[in-house]
């Protein structure tokens, strides 16, 4: 009852079902013992929506006390039985307590028979009203557990997004750090302008990857900002190793990622590629829109040598990023990679989204 | 002193060189971009000190060491790896993490120069500690003067005890390892090399058959036709994993 009452709209359902009950049971007074329709219904339909609440909070507390699928499911069957045959002959009282009231009135309008073929149908009527009344609780109760259960489902979820976030970050934290503290003390003493740059570049890095949240997407556009801070830094420290060419085409940059989508891709290019190669190559960035569809990819080099031996390296990173695609997207999106002669290459496809279309 | 810089970073090099004008007694003899210049260098200009990056492309520091021999002593520096971090921990052998300060470098310089000829046998049971922790080994390095052989394990057919050394057969080629049997075996995929003699072990993969090959011995027989003998525990592990 409380569930059901606690929303406004189902509470008038409620009462509206109970209420054309009412006037089937006038329907069914007047045809049998040839009653007025008038002092049918005013017989029947206050009656019904009194066992409304009556047989409502009742068989509400009985639910909440007996769930379903509890260990005693014969004890559930009785107690409900019991309920509703108590409740309907608490009502065929009630009834006959009514009538007495309306046939004292002495009007022609009010006041019935009450026959025993009436009696016994207002107890049967009651006991199956009642058993109406828990299945209907039963259904609510169920409702709202689904409806929680998903909630949490929900919930816990976002968090775990927002745990792999975390996760991410403090990943490229360490090494990349280091490497890059190390490149700002070499330039200190050698290019001082340089240093300074350097740790611009950082901190706006660093500055922006921070304040990325897991469950709100960026803007493909935002998320190469992040992408070129990061490769800045990696210049300075490859220096004529590390080439990039970058390839957006039109509509691309407006699309919305989950953040931090494609930094790990090109981190991973960096230091499975590009770190391995004495001479350095090209990490490509590329994304087009195509329709409804958004396809980002990122290829490096690899070196013939290692490739084999230091591909493990690989694997975590981009199981991470397609499991986050999978709770962004579930099978819209696809991650695929692989190895072709001495590149490697990743490809997104993903729904293209933008803000305008309110996701 | 003469010493070697091997970082595949410029400004790493820089870092170093330019804590290294602080010594006057210090001639910078060479500096390499990669494991596999180091090697040769190292080898052909057996300086006293190498200062050593970890994470090149190639060849990582740690094989650098491995294959260059522990007559020179090295000071290893990372800017993070967990790994080498906890091999420095157990040794007493110098090392650096970056960013590392002029006072800290002088420091590692100095215990370098009062351990001159001593800690050749640390930076061996260092490198063979770090070593082990990439198992199993995807690749085997074999050094022949200064030239340096990679050559992948699912390359490798078998490889044949020779007294001190192990001669691995790959392509049609041998090359000959100082490395003990037992030890190599250790490093490998278990699954995919096993030892079917005391002088032996296969790749699996490049197994054809096995023969009988007297009445009471079997011989295996590699899909580029050569025959190794099996002994009879040999023989026992080889029928289990073949079918």
């Amino acid at each position: 009852m409380l569930e059901i009452s606690s929303s406004r709209r189902g509470l008038a359902i409620y009462l509206l079902v109970w209420l054309f009950l009412g006037c089937a049971l006038a329907g069914v007074i007047r045809v049998a013992s040839d009653t007025p329709l008038v002092n049918a219904l005013l017989f029947a339909i206050p009656l019904n929506v009194l066992y409304a609440f009556a047989a409502g909070y009742s068989a509400y507390y009985v639910c909440r006390a007996y769930p379903l699928g509890g260990p005693r499911p014969g004890q559930l069957a009785l107690v409900l039985t019991v309920a509703g045959v108590v409740s309907g002959f608490l009502w065929l009282s009630i009834a006959n307590l009514w009538n007495g009231l309306c046939l004292l009135l002495g009007a022609t309008w009010s006041g019935i028979v009450i026959t025993s073929q009436l009696s016994v149908l207002m107890v049967v009527l009651g006991v199956l009203l009642y058993g109406f009344a828990a299945a209907l609780h039963y259904l609510v109760i169920e409702f709202v557990r689904a409806k929680n259960a998903e909630q949490r489902e929900l919930e816990s979820l976002l968090m775990a997004q927002e745990a792999e976030l975390r996760m991410l970050r403090t990943q490229i934290d360490p090494h990349f750090l280091f490497n890059s503290l190390n490149s700002i003390s070499a330039l200190t003493s050698q290019d001082p302008k340089a240093a300074r740059r350097m740790t611009l570049e950082l901190a706006s890095f660093f500055r922006q990857s921070l304040g990325m949240e897991a469950h709100k997407k960026v803007t493909l556009g935002e998320e190469m900002i992040l992408i070129r801070h990061f490769l800045a830094i990696e210049q300075v420290r490859f220096g004529e190793r590390l080439q990039v060419v970058e390839v957006m085409g039109e509509g691309a940059a407006e699309c919305l990622v989950p953040p931090m989508i494609i930094q790990p891709l090109v981190e991973n290019a960096v230091k499975h590629g590009i770190c391995n190669m004495p001479e350095g190559g090209t990490v490509r960035i590329t994304a087009r829109r195509a329709g409804s569809i958004l396809q980002i990819s990122v290829t490096n080099p690899v070196d013939e040598d290692m490739s084999s031996i230091r591909s493990e390296g690989h694997g975590i990173g981009l199981t991470n990023v397609r499991q986050r695609l999978a709770g962004a997207y579930k099978h819209e999106a696809g991650i695929h990679w692989g190895r072709q002669d001495n590149s490697f290459g990743v490809d997104i496809t993903m729904p293209a989204q933008t803000s305008e279309q309110g996701e | 002193m003469r010493i070697i810089i091997v970082d595949d970073e410029m400004l790493a090099r820089g870092v170093v060189r330019e804590y290294l004008s602080e010594h006057a007694d210090v001639e910078i003899v060479a500096e390499c971009a990669n494991g596999f210049e180091a090697v040769k260098a190292i080898t052909e200009l057996s300086p006293d000190l190498v200062f050593l990056d970890i994470q090149m492309p190639k060849l990582d520091g740690f094989e650098v060491a491995e294959l260059a021999g522990s007559k020179t002593r090295y000071i290893f520096a990372t800017a993070f790896d967990q790994y080498a971090i906890k091999a420095f921990e157990f040794h007493a052998l110098d090392y650096l993490l970056k960013p590392f300060s002029q006072q800290r470098f002088d420091q590692a310089l100095a215990h370098a120069r009062t351990n001159l000829g001593a800690g050749g046998e640390a930076v061996e049971k260092m490198v063979r500690e770090a070593s082990g922790r990439s198992r199993p080994l995807g690749r085997v390095l074999i050094r022949d003067g200064a030239k340096v052989h990679v050559i992948n394990a699912d390359k490798i057919e078998s490889i044949e005890a020779q007294d001190d050394y192990v001669q691995i057969h790959s392509e049609g080629k041998s090359y000959l390892k100082n490395q003990s049997m037992t030890e190599l075996e250790g490093q490998l995929d278990a699954e995919q090399f096993l030892r079917i003699h005391r002088s032996y072990i296969v790749n699996i993969a490049h197994v054809a058959r096995i023969e009988q090959a007297t009445k009471d011995s079997y011989a295996a027989i590699l899909k580029d036709g050569s025959k190794l003998p099996i002994s009879r525990t040999g023989y026992q592990k080889i029928k289990t994993v073949m079918q």
